[in-house]
C-alpha cells in the first residue's frame, strides 16, 4: 500500500457513505468500518516496512501542486511519523468500532468521523507544511460539528464553543507563523524537506527565529493544550462523543506536537535555547497544574481530559530538551498516549452509555458488572500513571532520561511527581468507579460484548507491545531524531550536559 | 469623427451607472437582477474598449470569460428568483426581510 | 516481519542452546506464560487456572534448584543481555539476567514459597468466585518478582519494581467491593509509588555519573574510580534507598504494610513477608557497591560532613525495627502482629546493609522468609478453622484442636524469635548483630539485641494467648485442623525454619560479596559461639529475658495487662503512633487543597475571565452590530457600493 494510497482510503470511504442513500443505515456502517479496518491494516504493513536504521524519508511521494507558489503535495514517512500514522489508523478504527450504535443521523456522522481520520493521517503523512495545516483543519472542522451535533452533556454548547475559540485561534497563529517562516526563510517553499536543506546553509536570522518561534509555540501549543491555554480540553472531551473525544484527544492534539518537534527544534535552534527554560515552566504548569485539577475532578470526562492535559506536559518538557533521547521520548508518548486516551475515552464512553453517569459519586462497584470493561479501565488507568508494560511508561522514561542533563534537577523531580499525582487521582477513580460495593439502580446495561471488545483489545494490544518492545518503535525512531536533535549544534548540548554534571559534582 | 477611448468608457460609464442605480432604487428582484447584469457588461465594454485600444486581446479573451460566466448566473439566479416567487408569491425586496435580526 | 526483530530472533536462538544461565529466561518466563494463558485462555475454570499456575511455579522450582546446583555451588557469575529494550543516544537499556550466587537463592525462595502459598491457596481460598483472577495476578506476581531477581540493570529492575507494585495492589485488593481491601490497596500501591520516585531519581544521577544504569558497568566505572559519583554519592545512594524504603515498608514508609493484611491470608505470606517485601533489601545488596562509595555530599550540605548513605540506611532500618516491634506490642488482629513483626525484621535487614554487612542481610532475608510464611500459613491456618477471627483474644486453647498447626506455629515463632542453636533465625540474626560490632556500630548493636528481646515478648504473646488458655470464643472451641493442603505446606516450612542454617549459607553469602572470604575456622552448630561469642550470648540473653517477660504477664491472662501499666505509651503503640493519623492529616489535605484551589482558578479565571469574558465582549459587538443587518438587500448592496466608492477614492488619492 503506497501512502496515497491510505491517505485516500478514509476519504474514498467517506465518499461512498455520501453516495449510499440515508436509510441504508447497515451499508454506512459497514463501509465505514471497512475503510477503517483497511487504513489500520494498511498502516500496519507500512510500519512493518518500515526500515529501521535509516534517518531519511521513506515511501516517499511527490507531486507539484503550486510550482510557482512551492507547494506541492508531498507524502513521505520517517521516524518522527510512522508511529504517528500507525496509531491514528488504529485510533480511527477503534473509535469507528465504538461509534457503532450511532443512533442520530449516522451517515453523517460516519462522513464527518471518516473525514477526520483522513484528515489527521494526512497531517501526518504531508511533509509540505502546507498541506499538513490543511488537512489539519480539515480533520479539526468535524471535531466542532460532531461536538455539537452528536455531544452530550449541559454544557455542550459552551464546551463546543469554548474549543472552537481556542482551536481557530491557536490555529490562525500557528498559520501566521508558518506564514512567517515562508517569506522570512527565502526558500520560497514550506517543504519541510527542502527547508530543512535550504535552513542548514542558510539560517534564519536569530531576529526572524525570535519572532517565529513563539508564535509557533503559542499557536500549535494551543492546539495541544499547553498550559495556560488548556481549558478547553477537559470540558470540550466531555461534552464530546466517544468517538470524536478519542480521535481528537488521540490523534489530532498531536498534530501540534508534530509540527512544532519538525519545526521548532531543526529550524529555530537559537531561539529554542531561549524558549526551553521558558517552555519547560509551561510543561510543569501542564503536568502539576492539570494534575492538581484533575484531583480534584469528580466527573470522569473532566478526569480524563485533565489527565491527558498532564501527559502532554511530558511531550513539552522532552521538546524544550531537544536532545536526541528527549525527542525520542516525545515521539513515544504521542504514540503510547494517543493510543491510552483513545483506550480510556472509549471505554468509559461505553460505562457512561451503561450506566446514564459519568460522575464518580454515583457509580461505584463497577467491575463485578463489568468485567472486561472494567478490567480494560484499570489497565489504562494503570497505564496512565505511568506503569511499567503499557507504551507510556517508556515514553515517559526516556523523556525523563533525556530532560535530565539539560534541566535542573527540580524540574526533572516535579515531572516525576506529576506521575505520583497521577497515581493518586487514576487510583482514586479505580476506588470510586470500579472497586467498592455495587451502587444500587446504576446500571442499565452490561459489559462489552465479544464484538465490542475488538477495539479495545487492538488498542490495549498495541499499547502493550510497544510497552513490552520499545526497541520496535525506538529504533525507527532514533536515527531521525538523532538528525533532528543532531541540527541543534552538537557542542551546545554537549557544553549544556556537562555543565549540568559538573554543576552537579561540584556542589 | 471617429470615436476615442474616451467615448467608450463615459458610455460604459453611464451604463454601469444606470446599472447600479437600478439596483439600488428598483424594488423587483428582476429589474435588479437586469440591472447587475448591465453592470456586467459595462465592465465587458470597458474591457473591450482598452483592449482595442491597447492592441492586447488578452481583455477580449477575459470578456468571454465573464460573459460565459454571466450566463451561468443568470441561470443560478433566474432559478433562484423563480424558486423564491414560488415560495413567497412575490419579486419584491420589501418582502424578503428574514434575514434581518 | 520486521527485520530488526528478525535480525534479534537470529541472534537470540543459539543463546538458548546450552547454556545453563539460559535456565533463568525459562524460570522468568514460565509464570508469565501461566499468566497469559489464565487471563486470554482458561479463566472460566478455577481448576484449570490453578492447576496452571501452580505446575508453572512449580517447575520454575525445580529448575531453580538446577541453577542452584549448577551456579550458585562453586559457579561463577553470569550475565547476558540479548535483547535490546531501548537504545537512544546515552539511554542503553537492555533486557538482560545475571546469574549469580545472590539471584539463584532468591529464585529459590521466590519459587519455592510461592509454590507452597499456592497450593495453599487452593484449600484456604476454595470455592471463590475469582480464583481463577486470583491464581492469574499470583503469577504475575511471580514473574514480576522473578525479573526483579534476575534483572542486570537498574531499569529493568525498576520495571519489575513497578509490576511487583501492580500485582501485590491486584492481590490487596482481590476482594475488591470490600472498601477496606480496596482502599488498603490504594494505599499500597501509592505509598510504593512515593518510594519509587526517588528510586528514579536515584537512577537518572547514578546513569548521568557513570553513563550506565548495568550493574556489572556500574560496578567496573565504580570500582575503577570510587569517586565517581562526586557530591552526589550519599544523595545518589539514599534516592536508591527510597525505592527500597517502599517496597521494604521502612519508616516512614512503613504504613502501607499493615494495611495490607486486607488481601488474602495466603498473599500476605508470600507478597508482605516472603517476597515482595524483601525486594527493597535485595536491591540493596544487589547495589551494594553504590553504597560503597565514600559519603560525600553537594557543597551545601557540607554540615553532613562525611556520613555516608550507609549510616543513614543503618538508623532508619534500626528505627523501623524497634518502632514496629514496639507497635506489635500491643496489636491484637493476628496478622497484624505478624505485619508489624514483619515490618521490624525488614528494619533488621536493612540495618544489616547499613551495618556494611549485606551477607547477614541476605542470610537473615532467606531464613525470614521461610519461618515468616510458615507464621502467616499458620496464622492463615488459624483463621480458616476460627470462621475469620483474627482477633487472638477470641481465640485460646487451639493447641488441642489444632495440633499440626499448632506445632508449626511454634517452630516458627522460636525461628522468629532466634532460639539458639536449633532454629535458623538464631544464625542469621546473630549474623547481623556480628555485623553491627564489625561496622563500628554499638548503639545499633544495643538496639538490636533490645529489638530481638521485644520480638520474642510480642511472639510468645501471640502464641499464648492465642493457643493456650480457655477457649475465648465459640469459634475457637469448634475450631478444626485445616485440610492436608494447608497442612503440608505448612510442614515443608518448618523444615528450614529448624535446618537451613546447617548448609552454610552465611559462608556461601559471604563469598558472594567478598571474593576473599574463608570460612572460619571451628564452624557447625555452635560456630557463632566460638568466633563472635559476645553476639551470641546477648542474643541468648535476649530471648530469654524476652520469654520470661512474656510468660510472666500473659500465662493465664485473661486480658491484657500492659495497657494498664504502659498508660499513654500502651494508647500510642496500639494506634502505631498514630502515623496513619498524621499521615492523612497533613498530605492529603495539602493536596486536596492544591487540586481545589487550582480547580478553581481553572474555573473561574482562566474559563470565568478568559472564555466568558472572550465570550462576552464577542457577543456585545454582535448586539451592536446586528442593528445594521436590516434584511434589506438594497442596503446592503448601497452599503457595499458606498464601501467601493470609499476604497476607490482613497485607492486613488
Amino acid at each position: 500500500m503506497s501512502l496515497s494510497q491510505l491517505l485516500l482510503t478514509p476519504f474514498a470511504g467517506a465518499l461512498l457513505v455520501l453516495l449510499v442513500p440515508g436509510n441504508y443505515r447497515v451499508v454506512h456502517r459497514f463501509i465505514a468500518l471497512v475503510t477503517s479496518a483497511i487504513t489500520a491494516i494498511g498502516a500496519i504493513s507500512i510500519f512493518a516496512g518500515f526500515k529501521t536504521g535509516v534517518a531519511g524519508m521513506q515511501f516517499e511521494e511527490y507531486a507539484a501542486w503550486v510550482p510557482a507558489a512551492g507547494f506541492g503535495y508531498h507524502l513521505g514517512v520517517d521516524g518522527m511519523n510512522i508511529g504517528l500514522v500507525l496509531m491514528a489508523s488504529l485510533v480511527g478504527f477503534a473509535a469507528t468500532c465504538v461509534s457503532w450504535d450511532i443512533e442520530r443521523q449516522p451517515k453523517l456522522f460516519y462522513i464527518l468521523l471518516l473525514t477526520m481520520i483522513g484528515g489527521s493521517l494526512g497531517a501526518f503523512l504531508s511533509l509540505d507544511l502546507f498541506f499538513l495545516y490543511f488537512f489539519n483543519e480539515l480533520a479539526l472542522v468535524p471535531t466542532f460539528i460532531m461536538m455539537g451535533v452528536w455531544g452530550r452533556g449541559e454544557n455542550r454548547n459552551y464546551a463546543t464553543f469554548q474549543i472552537t475559540l481556542y482551536l481557530t485561534l491557536g490555529a490562525l497563529i500557528g498559520l501566521s507563523g508558518l506564514a512567517l517562516l515562508y517569506s522570512q526563510s527565502g526558500a520560497n517553499t514550506l517543504d519541510w524537506v527542502t527547508l530543512k536543506v535550504w535552513l542548514a546553509d542558510k539560517p534564519l536570522s536569530s531576529h526572524a527565529q525570535n519572532l517565529i518561534l513563539p508564535l509557533l509555540l503559542l499557536g500549535f501549543g494551543t492546539l495541544v493544550g499547553l498550559f495556560p491555554f488548556h481549558s478547553w480540553a477537559a470540558p470540550g472531551y466531555a461534552a464530546a462523543p466517544s468517538a470524536t473525544a478519542m480521535m481528537h484527544a488521540g490523534v489530532l492534539k498531536k498534530v501540534g506536537l508534530y509540527v512544532l518537534l519538525r519545526v521548532a527544534i531543526p529550524f529555530f535552534p537559537e531561539s529554542m535555547n531561549h524558549w526551553a527554560t521558558p517552555l519547560a515552566v509551561l510543561a510543569m504548569g501542564n503536568v502539576l497544574y492539570c494534575g492538581w485539577v484533575a484531583l480534584r475532578q469528580r466527573d470522569l470526562y473532566l478526569l480524563l481530559g485533565n489527565s491527558s492535559l498532564a501527559h502532554m506536559g511530558f511531550c513539552f518538557l522532552g521538546l524544550a530538551a531537544a536532545g536526541v533521547i528527549g525527542v525520542t521520548g516525545v515521539v513515544l508518548i504521542m504514540v503510547a498516549h494517543g493510543l491510552l486516551a483513545a483506550l480510556s475515552f472509549g471505554l468509559v464512553g461505553h460505562l457512561t452509555k451503561a450506566t446514564g453517569s459519568s460522575d464518580l459519586d454515583r457509580l461505584g462497584g463497577l467491575l463485578k458488572t463489568f468485567p472486561f470493561v472494567g478490567g480494560a479501565l484499570i489497565m489504562a488507568f494503570l497505564a496512565g500513571c505511568g506503569v511499567p508494560g503499557f507504551a507510556n511508561f517508556t515514553g515517559e522514561l526516556t523523556v525523563l532520561f533525556g530532560a535530565w542533563k539539560s534541566f535542573p534537577v527540580f524540574v526533572i523531580a516535579a515531572a516525576w511527581g506529576g506521575l505520583i499525582i497521577g497515581g493518586v487521582y487514576m487510583l482514586r477513580a479505580i476506588r470510586d468507579l470500579l472497586h467498592g460495593p455495587l451502587r444500587e439502580g446504576s446500571v442499565k446495561s452490561g459489559d462489552a460484548g465479544p464484538w465490542r471488545r475488538v477495539p479495545f483489545l487492538v488498542l490495549l494490544a498495541a499499547l502493550i507491545y510497544f510497552g513490552v518492545n520499545p526497541a520496535s518503535l525506538v529504533d525507527r525512531i532514533t536515527p531521525t531524531a538523532e538528525r533532528i536533535a543532531g541540527t541543534r549544534t552538537a557542542t551546545a548540548t554537549t557544553t549544556h550536559a556537562t555543565a549540568a554534571v559538573t554543576s552537579h559534582a561540584a556542589h | 469623427m471617429t470615436p476615442g477611448l474616451h467615448h467608450y468608457l463615459i458610455v460604459s460609464g453611464l451604463l454601469f451607472s444606470l446599472g447600479l442605480f437600478g439596483v439600488l432604487a428598483r424594488r423587483n428582484l428582476l429589474v435588479i437582477f437586469m440591472s447587475l447584469e448591465l453592470m456586467l457588461n459595462a465592465a465587458n465594454l470597458t474591457l473591450v474598449a482598452f483592449s482595442r485600444f491597447n492592441n492586447n486581446l488578452n481583455g477580449q479573451v477575459m470578456v468571454f470569460f465573464i460573459i460565459t460566466v454571466a450566463a451561468a448566473e443568470v441561470a443560478v439566479g433566474l432559478a433562484l428568483i423563480v424558486a423564491l416567487y414560488r415560495k413567497r408569491q412575490s419579486a419584491h425586496v420589501e418582502d424578503l426581510t428574514r434575514l434581518k435580526y | 516481519m520486521d527485520a530488526h526483530a528478525a535480525q534479534h530472533a537470529i541472534a537470540a536462538t543459539p543463546a538458548f542452546s546450552s547454556q545453563p544461565e539460559d535456565l533463568a529466561w525459562f524460570i522468568l518466563l514460565l509464570p508469565l506464560i501461566a499468566a497469559a494463558s489464565i487471563a486470554f485462555g482458561v479463566r472460566r475454570s478455577s481448576f484449570l487456572s490453578s492447576t496452571l499456575s501452580i505446575s508453572a511455579t512449580v517447575v520454575a522450582f525445580f529448575l531453580s534448584i538446577a541453577l542452584f546446583l549448577a551456579f550458585g555451588v562453586g559457579g561463577y557469575p553470569a550475565v547476558t543481555s540479548p535483547f535490546n529494550w531501548i537504545h537512544v543516544g546515552g539511554l542503553q537499556v537492555d533486557l538482560g539476567v545475571t546469574v549469580d550466587r545472590l539471584s539463584v537463592l532468591m529464585l529459590l525462595i521466590v519459587t519455592g514459597v510461592s509454590s507452597l502459598v499456592q497450593i495453599y491457596s487452593t484449600a484456604y481460598l476454595k470455592g471463590d468466585p475469582g480464583l481463577s483472577r486470583y491464581f492469574g495476578s499470583i503469577s504475575l506476581f511471580t514473574f514480576s518478582m522473578l525479573g526483579i531477581v534476575l534483572a542486570d540493570n537498574l531499569v529493568m529492575m525498576f520495571v519489575f519494581w513497578e509490576l511487583v507494585g501492580v500485582s501485590s495492589y491486584l492481590l490487596i485488593g482481590f476482594w475488591f467491593d470490600k472498601p477496606s481491601a480496596a482502599d488498603a490497596a490504594k494505599k499500597a500501591f501509592l505509598t510504593n509509588r512515593l518510594g519509587d520516585f526517588g528510586f528514579m531519581l536515584g537512577i537518572l544521577v547514578v546513569w548521568s555519573a557513570t553513563g550506565s544504569v548495568q550493574f556489572t558497568q556500574i560496578g567496573n566505572v565504580l570500582g575503577g574510580n570510587p569517586g565517581a559519583l562526586g557530591g552526589l554519592a550519599s544523595i545518589a545512594g539514599l534516592l536508591i534507598f527510597c525505592g527500597a524504603m517502599g517496597k521494604s515498608a521502612q519508616f516512614p514508609l512503613h504504613v502501607w504494610l499493615p494495611d495490607a493484611m486486607e488481601g488474602p491470608t495466603p498473599v500476605s505470606a508470600l507478597i508482605h513477608a516472603a517476597t515482595m517485601v524483601a525486594a527493597g533489601v535485595y536491591m540493596l545488596c544487589r547495589a551494594f557497591v553504590l553504597f560503597q562509595a565514600p559519603g560525600a555530599w553537594p557543597a551545601h550540605l557540607w554540615f553532613l560532613g562525611n556520613i555516608s548513605a550507609l549510616d543513614i540506611i543503618a538508623l532508619i532500618g534500626g528505627f523501623t525495627a524497634l518502632l514496629a516491634a514496639l507497635i506489635a506490642f500491643q496489636q491484637d488482629d493476628i496478622k497484624r502482629i505478624l505485619a508489624y513483626s514483619t515490618l521490624s525484621q525488614l528494619g533488621y535487614m536493612v540495618m544489616a546493609v547499613g551495618c556494611g554487612g549485606p551477607d547477614a542481610a541476605m542470610y537473615h532475608l532467606t531464613t525470614h522468609a521461610g519461618f515468616k510464611a510458615l507464621l502467616f500459613l499458620g496464622a492463615g491456618a488459624v483463621i480458616h478453622a476460627c470462621h475469620h477471627e483474627q482477633n487472638i483474644w477470641k481465640m485460646g486453647g487451639l493447641w488441642k484442636r489444632l495440633p499440626i498447626t499448632f506445632r508449626t506455629f511454634v517452630i516458627g515463632t522460636a525461628a522468629l524469635a532466634g532460639f539458639p542453636i536449633l532454629t535458623s533465625g538464631f544464625y542469621s540474626k546473630d549474623a547481623i548483630l556480628v555485623a553491627a560490632l564489625d561496622g563500628g556500630h554499638p548503639v545499633l548493636f544495643g538496639l538490636g539485641v533490645l529489638v530481638a528481646s521485644f520480638t520474642t515478648f510480642y511472639m510468645l504473646r501471640l502464641v499464648i494467648v492465642a493457643f493456650f488458655g480457655p477457649y475465648r470464643s465459640e469459634a475457637a472451641s469448634h475450631a478444626h485442623e485445616a485440610p492436608i493442603a494447608m497442612t503440608w505446606p505448612l510442614i515443608t516450612l518448618a523444615i528450614p525454619s529448624i535446618a537451613v542454617a546447617w548448609f552454610g549459607l552465611g559462608d556461601y553469602l559471604s563469598s558472594h560479596f567478598n571474593p576473599h572470604f574463608h570460612a572460619h575456622e571451628g564452624g557447625g552448630l555452635f560456630g557463632p559461639f566460638n568466633h563472635a561469642p559476645l553476639a551470641a550470648v546477648f542474643g541468648s540473653g535476649a530471648l530469654l529475658f524476652g520469654a520470661t517477660a512474656a510468660f510472666g504477664l500473659y500465662w493465664g491472662a485473661d486480658s491484657d495487662p500492659l495497657p494498664a501499666r504502659l498508660g499513654l505509651l500502651g494508647r500510642a503503640m496500639r494506634n502505631r503512633f498514630y502515623f496513619d493519623e498524621i499521615y492523612e492529616g497533613i498530605f492529603v489535605p495539602m493536596h486536596d487543597m492544591l487540586g481545589r484551589l487550582f480547580g478553581a482558578v481553572d474555573r473561574w479565571v482562566v474559563s470565568g475571565l478568559g472564555i466568558r469574558g472572550t465570550h462576552g465582549s464577542v457577543e456585545l459587538f454582535g448586539r451592536a452590530l446586528r442593528l445594521l443587518q436590516t434584511g434589506n438587500l438594497q442596503t446592503y448592496t448601497f452599503l457595499f457600493a458606498a464601501g467601493v466608492a470609499v476604497v476607490v477614492f482613497v485607492a486613488t488619492k
